[in-house]
């Protein structure tokens, strides 16, 4: 039952975590904390399925290192591309004061981009850090009685 | 270097054909450059660019970067900013056009992918580009910035193949001597803004007044801009860098990195010209360069070393005429570099093409490549006679205003400069002789055009502009109005008088001739120096410092790291002891409050007590397991209690972190290998069990201890100042927002969160780095 | 409050410092992780005011410090990078030491040392 949860819970929790950004600026919720919740989600599904498990039933996670550094490079581009604009970085577009286009209560304006590479980022290397720690070394595990060198490869 | 490989098949003819067949059908079978054309249209543009503004009179832009402290990115294309963008991006076009070739045959002689490049040319694209911006800034930090970008992009591209150890080592080499001493730069930059108060340089140079302040940082920053031109006693850098492919030579190593160098000498002029002392040193360490840069010359095999002994050599010119200042030496010095340039890359690349074609890459085995190769011989010859001042090139009128501007400043400097430029012709005379005359001893297989095209181009060139100078000049001038703060001209030409310079010329062509007709005894003066300059060089200097630095840092490592505990405990500890007596010393009458329990305090009272006694727990668990569990209960506590005092955001997001770190935990004790079972050496126990001894309990009461009474006065004196809370929750509804703590992270302090997210994808590389040796994924 | 918060900050890093000293490397990251949160425990403390949660606040009463819990937040997360940062580590030191008590640690790494020596002369090699 566990794996039906696991397998289920996942897409919800990208929404959940887009509803966590979306209604950031205006009540709880942060890129950080939506973030976490996908890497819960995630987390999840490796102890229901399994490390190989997980990997096979949500193959896009490969792309995690790609999606952190793109994560950062959304972030330092929504932070300065003021700059080209002749202002101090961070300055955001629309200005202050001036009308925003909203969609919802979700207002497109440049602190969101940079709320999300935010979100990117934290995705990107939570998920790479769960990867490692769930599928470590082949060794792991084994009684080290076992000859091998450790030192020499890995 | 790779040509080595080829060595190992003798040299005869028949084998020489079939390699040239296969070499034809490989090369029929070579990809398309593809990033290699990109990267060469790229600085086509940027030519295209920096000439067009340059005609319209230059330009500059100015944009705030951080008020507060003054800093801004000006970039101006003035005359000087002018003629180094364009000579970097000029030669990068014919440089980097050669180089898709040059690449592409050089990977497939290793045997390497063809993906490798693009590990290349990203690189030679951003240097090209940190070139421009080294030439344009008009801010010294920003000089710096784009500085040390040159010095990080070359130390990629001289790493190139980065399989042979003595590459690697090149690469670390030039990087560790240019960027250590950019730093002097750096102190340079922030003396001057301490004394007047700006970056700007144009501003400096206005406010700029003789003393000690100016001189100190004029010789600072004369030692980042020599080291970065290769001179004496920084110079040790260069000859071993040539073991970068050829492209990275002609291009870094002729007209783009070195020369950053002396741009820097020449953007800073009137500055070091306020101070005697520094103008001197410059003239002294200009001359070194030339005689020693000219001697190592005349005695190297190999042909890159003599080509970059040769470019020490002639930016040691550079900098004698930077040394004795004034308009003429200016306009000279500027002059210098541009024909210096297009002669030393097509030198450079000519090295390249017969290196390509023969497999070798030394003097004593080539030779007799003119009536196999007349077009390659003609143009080297060209640039050859460019670099040796030989009339009917551009080289002629750059030895003309050279012995000008020498002639001027005393009978020494007369003789000094005859006397390098007749080593100069001697040591570029032997390098084309040797090359294109005499016998043939390795026969040159078949090689693309496009290895060939680029040198015949630069010949022209110097021919052309020895015909009608007036381009060059004309950049001359503008540089060298920059570099003299006042108006230069430049008028080279061919004058039929018994003028200085002619007849100096003629003692420089008297004296190289001399040279050329008797080898042996310069060479045996230079194979001495260069043998006196191994024992007791500068390059002996830094092997030394770099192995005492490596000492040291084991003998700390030995040091602290090999007890753990003693190291935590001697931080905690003296740390307790210290804040227990400045509790005691300080009068706290009055000043320790308990607080006050408000309302919902009283929900929060029961929380901390359960933090308490989790933590408690977690201490004395006798099981990694019941620790994990303690921690995680301790970690909802919390959050808990940050819910209750107004903090939903840390809540919300203490709560997630929390069960992750739990996961992590009981991932990471799931698993590890089991240990080792007890050797004897120590007590047998169980291995779970936490060590209780009466020396932990102690300091660990001893830390809490100091903890308490640091944390409780620190909450007892809230300070009595305007918090910037009110400020930042006046400013949020402007920032189209309503939770503060959200718009405070991503909007009002962004800068310290785009730093934190950057420390969490260190954080993500560490964790790849030690359980997969780096491999992301 | 001010001593109720006082007194648990106290708890929170004697524990921990009481954890560092452990032998066992596992209970020496789980005090760093007391340490963490008495830090944050220690800057929510420190907040100036305390009252309702800043978000669209009502001007007549009192509004919860948002600068600490700014800090906070951040600190949070990367808390947590940090101690999956150190569980690699010990999980590299296991695998290569076989042990994660750290008297066997010292002997070990002394017995090594020896061995490591031309490794180390390697890289030395490598820059001189």
């Amino acid at each position: 039952m566990l794996r039906e949860v696991a397998r289920l819970v996942w897409g919800p929790s990208l929404v959940v975590a887009a509803d966590l950004i979306v209604k950031g600026y205006n009540e709880v919720g942060d890129g950080f904390a939506a973030g976490v919740v996908v890497v819960l989600a995630t987390a999840l599904t490796y102890v229901a399925l399994g490390a190989s498990g997980a990997e096979r039933a949500l193959p896009f996670l490969r792309h995690a290192p790609k999606l952190a550094v793109g994560g950062l490079l959304l972030a330092l581009v929504a932070g300065f591309f003021p700059l080209l604009l002749g202002e101090p970085p961070f300055s955001h577009r629309p200005g202050p004061g001036a009308h925003v286009a909203t969609v919802g209560s979700l207002e497109l304006f440049t602190p969101v981009l940079f709320d999300v590479g935010v979100f990117l980022l934290v995705v990107g290397v939570l998920t790479v850090m769960l990867h490692h720690l769930a599928d470590p070394d082949s060794e792991a595990g084994t009684p080290l009685d076992e000859p091998h060198d450790a030192g020499e490869r890995a | 270097m790779d040509e080595h490989r080829l060595l190992g098949e003798p040299a005869d003819q028949s084998r020489a054909e079939d390699q040239g067949r296969s070499e034809d059908q490989g090369r029929s079978a070579l990809p398309v450059d593809r990033p290699g054309w990109a990267a060469c249209a790229i600085v086509a543009v940027g030519f295209a660019l920096c000439l067009w503004a340059y005609r319209r009179g230059g330009g500059s832009v100015s944009w705030p970067w951080a008020p507060t402290l003054d800093l801004r990115l000006s970039f101006s294309l003035d005359g000087l900013g002018a003629l180094y963008a364009l000579l970097a991006t000029g030669i990068g076009v014919l440089v980097f056009a050669y180089g898709t070739q040059y690449l592409s045959l050089h990977l497939a002689h290793e045997n390497r992918p063809a993906r490798e490049r693009w590990r290349f040319w990203p690189w030679m694209a951003l240097f090209a580009g940190a070139m421009v911006g080294v030439a344009t800034a008009q801010d010294l930090v920003l000089l710096f910035v784009f500085f040390d970008l040159t010095a990080v992009c070359s130390y990629f591209l001289i790493g190139f193949d980065r399989s042979e150890t003595l590459t690697r080592r090149a690469a670390l080499m030039a990087l560790l001597v240019t960027v250590v001493s950019a730093v002097a730069l750096l102190i340079a930059a922030v003396l001057l803004y301490v004394r007047y108060g700006t970056f700007e340089i144009p501003q400096l140079i206005d406010r700029a007044q003789s003393g000690t302040t100016t001189t100190v940082a004029g010789a600072l920053l004369a030692v980042a801009a020599l080291a970065k031109s290769a001179q004496i006693p920084l110079h040790f850098w260069l000859p071993k860098a040539m073991a970068a492919p050829t492209p990275v030579s002609a291009y870094l190593h002729s007209a783009a990195m070195v020369a950053a160098g002396v741009l820097v000498l020449g953007r800073v002029h009137p500055l070091l010209a306020r101070s005697d002392a520094v103008l001197t040193g410059l003239q002294v360490v200009g001359l070194a360069s030339i005689v020693v840069g000219g001697l190592l010359a005349l005695g190297q095999d190999v042909l890159k070393q003599v080509l970059a002994y040769s470019t020490i050599s002639q930016y040691g010119y550079v900098v004698v005429l930077y040394g004795i200042g004034g308009t003429t030496a200016a306009g000279a010095a500027a002059f210098y570099v541009l024909a210096h340039g297009v002669a030393k890359s097509a030198l450079f690349m000519t090295a390249g093409a017969v290196t390509m074609a023969t497999g070798e890459d030394r003097l004593s085995r080539l030779g007799g490549l003119a009536p196999r190769r007349p077009l390659l011989a003609i143009s080297a010859g060209l640039a050859a006679a460019n670099l040796a001042g030989l009339p009917l090139t551009v080289g002629f009128f750059k030895d003309e205003l050279f012995f000008e501007a020498m002639h001027g400043a005393g009978p020494w400097m007369t003789g000094l400069a005859v006397v390098a430029a007749g080593l100069t012709l001697g040591y570029i005379g032997r390098f084309w002789i040797l090359l294109f005359l005499g016998r043939c001893r390795t026969e040159p297989r078949p090689t693309p055009a496009l290895l060939t095209a680029p040198v015949v181009v630069l010949g022209v060139i110097s021919v052309v502009l020895g015909l009608v100078p007036g381009p060059f000049s004309r950049l001359a001038e503008d540089a060298g109005t920059v570099t003299a703060a006042a108006p230069v001209t430049v008028l080279p030409g061919y004058h039929a008088t018994a003028s200085a310079p002619n007849l100096m010329a003629l003692g420089a062509w008297t004296l190289g001739a001399l040279v050329l007709l008797l080898p042996g005894a310069l060479g045996r003066v230079s194979t001495l120096v260069a043998r006196a300059g191994d024992r007791l060089g500068p390059l002996r200097l830094y092997t030394r410092t770099l192995r005492g630095l490596f000492g040291i840092s084991g003998a700390l490592h030995d040091r602290e790291v090999r007890n753990l505990r003693t190291s935590v405990a001697a931080v905690l500890v003296p740390a307790g002891v210290l804040t227990g007596w400045a509790f005691v010393v300080t009068p706290t009458v009055g000043a320790l409050s308990v607080g006050t329990v408000r309302g919902i305090d009283w929900l929060v009272l029961p929380l901390l007590g359960l933090v308490t006694v989790a933590t408690v727990v977690a201490a004395v668990s006798r099981a990694r397991l019941g620790m994990v569990l303690a921690l995680s209960v301790v970690g909802f506590a919390l959050s808990g209690i940050y819910a209750l005092v107004g903090a939903p955001d840390i809540a919300l997001v203490s709560v997630l972190v929390e069960t992750t770190i739990t996961l992590v935990f009981l991932a990471a004790l799931a698993g590890l290998p089991r240990d080792a079972p007890p050797t004897g050496r120590f007590l047998p126990g169980p291995e779970a069990a936490p060590h209780r001894q009466g020396r932990q309990v102690l300091a660990g009461g001893i830390a809490g201890l100091a903890a308490f009474t640091g944390v409780w006065g620190f909450l007892s004196a809230p300070t009595r100042a305007e918090s910037i809370a009110t400020e930042f929750i006046r400013l949020t509804p402007g920032a189209h927002g309503r939770d503060v703590v959200t718009v405070i992270i991503t909007d009002f302090r962004g800068l310290d969160t785009l730093a934190e997210i950057t420390v969490l994808l260190i954080a993500g590389v560490g964790v790849a780095t030690l359980l997969r040796k780096g491999k992301l994924w | 409050m001010i001593l109720a918060f006082a007194l648990a900050v106290a708890v929170l890093f004697g524990s921990g410092a009481y954890l560092l000293l452990q032998r066992d490397l596992l209970r020496v990251v789980g005090g760093i992780a007391l340490i963490s949160q008495a830090a944050a425990v220690t800057l929510i403390a420190a907040s100036l005011t305390r009252g309702q949660a800043p978000i669209a606040p009502d001007p007549s009463r009192p509004v919860s410090d948002p600068v600490p819990q700014a800090l906070v937040l951040t600190a949070l997360v990367i808390g947590l990078a940090t101690l999956a940062l150190l569980l690699a580590l010990v999980h590299r030191v296991v695998v290569v030491f076989r042990t994660t008590r750290r008297e066997a640690l010292t002997a070990e790494e002394t017995e090594r040392a020896h061995a490591l020596e031309p490794e180390q002369q390697r890289d030395r090699d490598e820059a001189t």
